[in-house]
């Protein structure tokens, strides 16, 4: 049962993604999504000919209310749930083998960190499976902690940091073996707002020095204009894609951004789509 | 230094002043014989505490031999069920259609007294060794192989199963074998849950030796000793040894309890 151990060859440097390459990193083409609920058994129909194509490079929010099937869509894009008709492609290849080449860096909604390691220890755990060499995981750990503010709290463990603090510590971990599509699932729903603001700022600012494909899913509509090229609204019941909205607002974005008519135009063109539903 | 000064500081000694009055309190009663009159009963019965005491001082070579073939029985009996109880936490955990449900099984088994399984595998272990000493310790060991499996298979199977949620998803993500999956996630995740068996297991597994001797062949071991002075109707002796067993479950507990500490303080 204990088999496998895929070689894969390291990303040392940022400029494997830097090439400005334009086209389509990952196409969702006609997916549908149905699963047993795990409560009573019945048929749940999660996403219903979804049809969706996210450039290479680009920020991507998902949003939607709960049972829109945001999860579910990023989970399909990562080989963690199957289509049960239509087809992903990510950069032309199958999600299974993209993830199989560690390729996909995922952030869940909670930190989903290991107590048991220290944040170092922790932020190192996935290069450890890539079997790359200690001096090289040191070097990135640093790197990554200098990252996201946390260089100092490198020896303490999960359970002393605050939930902001842990969940910066899931982000050092999903960018330390440099994926070339991160993918965020609700990473900032459990903080508080201010938290989340700053979180929010501090992404922006990663993504411009990594520039990786991010799909971010949230529900907070603010949220996903400030950060995004491209907003999809989902709708519930069966989920489907009922609007896309493009962000022209300039980049590099700062938290004032959000007190601009621009800002609050986006803002009221994605809430009236989901009026719409 | 600094640092076991600052614990020191740190912990709360009202907390355990009032369970050390009062054992102070009562022995203070039975030292000076009122709690005899209080429970109705004789120093015959009853010694007092002093005399308890020089009894152990005073016999220490004997009481040291049965205290050893005790231990040894407790101690490779907990080495051998925790190590089984684990292996079978780990095969329920691969076979999860067949892992839970035997599981149930085999904590029912826990029902069943060590009374009743000691005379028992007595009576199996007869032919293992033409020695008597050899095939009651084998006897004994068997009995707290039995105890202290349960608690381990049942908390090791939920250490490997009860992951944080997403966790699993993490290592698919990221490729990991099921080896990877296994090594750095749910084994290391068990830890704590070892410890919780090994909390119930300790003092089971000390109460299952001293239990088990009774039954045992070979005459050794602080509980046969037990029941042998009161048989004798030497009951400052017997006193003696029922001390002395109560202090071998407190260190070893004790023990338990600091290498617990000492393994699982950073990650709470």
């Amino acid at each position: 049962m204990f088999g496998r151990k895929t070689a894969v060859e390291p990303r040392m440097t940022w400029e494997k993604n830097n090439e400005a390459a334009v086209g389509a990193e990952i196409k969702v083409e006609n997916v549908s999504i149905s699963f047993p609920n795990t409560a009573n058994g019945e048929i749940i129909e999660a996403l219903r000919n979804v049809d969706l194509t996210i450039e290479r490079g680009q920020f991507i929010s998902l949003v939607g209310p709960s049972g829109c099937g945001k999860t579910t869509l990023l989970r399909a894009i990562a080989d963690l749930q199957q289509p049960t008709s239509g087809e992903i492609s990510v950069r032309g290849q199958n999600p299974r083998d993209v993830r199989l080449q560690k390729k996909y860096g995922i952030v869940f909604q909670s930190p989903v960190l290991y107590d048991w390691r220290s944040v170092r220890r922790n932020v190192c755990m996935p290069m450890e499976l890539m079997g790359l060499p200690k001096k090289h995981r040191t070097k990135m750990v640093t790197e990554m902690l200098d990252l996201v503010g946390l260089l100092d709290f490198g020896s303490k463990y999960p359970k002393e940091l605050s939930g902001g603090m842990q969940q910066r510590v899931g982000i050092a971990r999903a960018l330390a073996i440099r994926p070339e599509i991160l993918l965020m699932d609700e990473p900032f729903s459990a903080l508080d707002e201010f938290t989340k603001e700053k979180l929010n700022e501090d992404l922006l600012e990663i993504w411009s020095k990594t520039k990786t494909t991010i799909v971010f899913v949230t529900h907070n509509i603010s949220e996903a204009v400030f950060l995004s090229d491209k907003v999809v609204v989902l709708s519930p019941h069966p989920g489907r894609v009922s609007a896309v909205v493009d962000i022209d607002l300039p980049r590099p974005r700062t938290l004032d951004i959000k007190n601009e008519a621009e800002f609050g135009a986006l803002v009221a063109k994605v809430r009236s789509s989901f009026e719409g539903v | 230094m600094k640092n076991i000064r600052e614990k020191l500081s740190k912990f709360d000694f009202s907390a355990i002043l009032a369970p050390v009055l009062f054992g102070v309190f009562i022995m203070i009663l039975w030292q000076t014989q009122l709690l005899h009159k209080l429970i109705g009963t004789d120093v015959f019965t009853l010694p007092l505490p002093g005399r308890i005491v020089r009894i152990i001082l005073d016999n220490s070579p004997t009481i040291l031999q049965n205290t050893g073939a005790t231990l040894i029985a407790a101690l490779g009996g907990l080495l051998f069920g925790s190590l089984l109880g684990y292996l079978l936490g780990v095969l329920a955990a691969i076979f999860p259609k067949w892992g839970s449900g035997g599981l149930t099984i085999v904590s029912a088994f826990n029902a069943v007294p060590i009374i009743a399984i000691a005379p028992i595998l007595n009576n199996l272990t007869k032919s293992i060794s033409d020695e008597p000493q050899i095939r009651s310790m084998v006897a004994k060991i068997l009995v707290v192989t039995l105890t202290s499996m349960i608690p381990m298979s049942v908390n090791a199977y939920r250490g490997l199963t009860n992951v944080k949620p997403f966790s699993e998803d993490l290592m698919k993500s990221l490729a990991a074998s099921n080896w990877e999956i296994f090594s750095k996630l749910r084994l290391p995740n068990s830890v704590e849950y070892i410890f919780t068996a090994l909390r119930i297991s300790v003092p089971g597994a000390v109460i299952s030796a001293l239990v088990s001797e009774y039954f045992a062949e070979f005459i050794i071991g602080v509980g046969r000793q037990i029941r042998e002075n009161i048989v004798l109707a030497q009951y400052a002796t017997a006193w003696s040894y029922i001390t002395v067993a109560c202090l071998v479950g407190i260190i070893l507990y004790v023990l338990l309890l600091i290498a617990e500490h000492a393994v699982l303080k950073k990650r709470r």
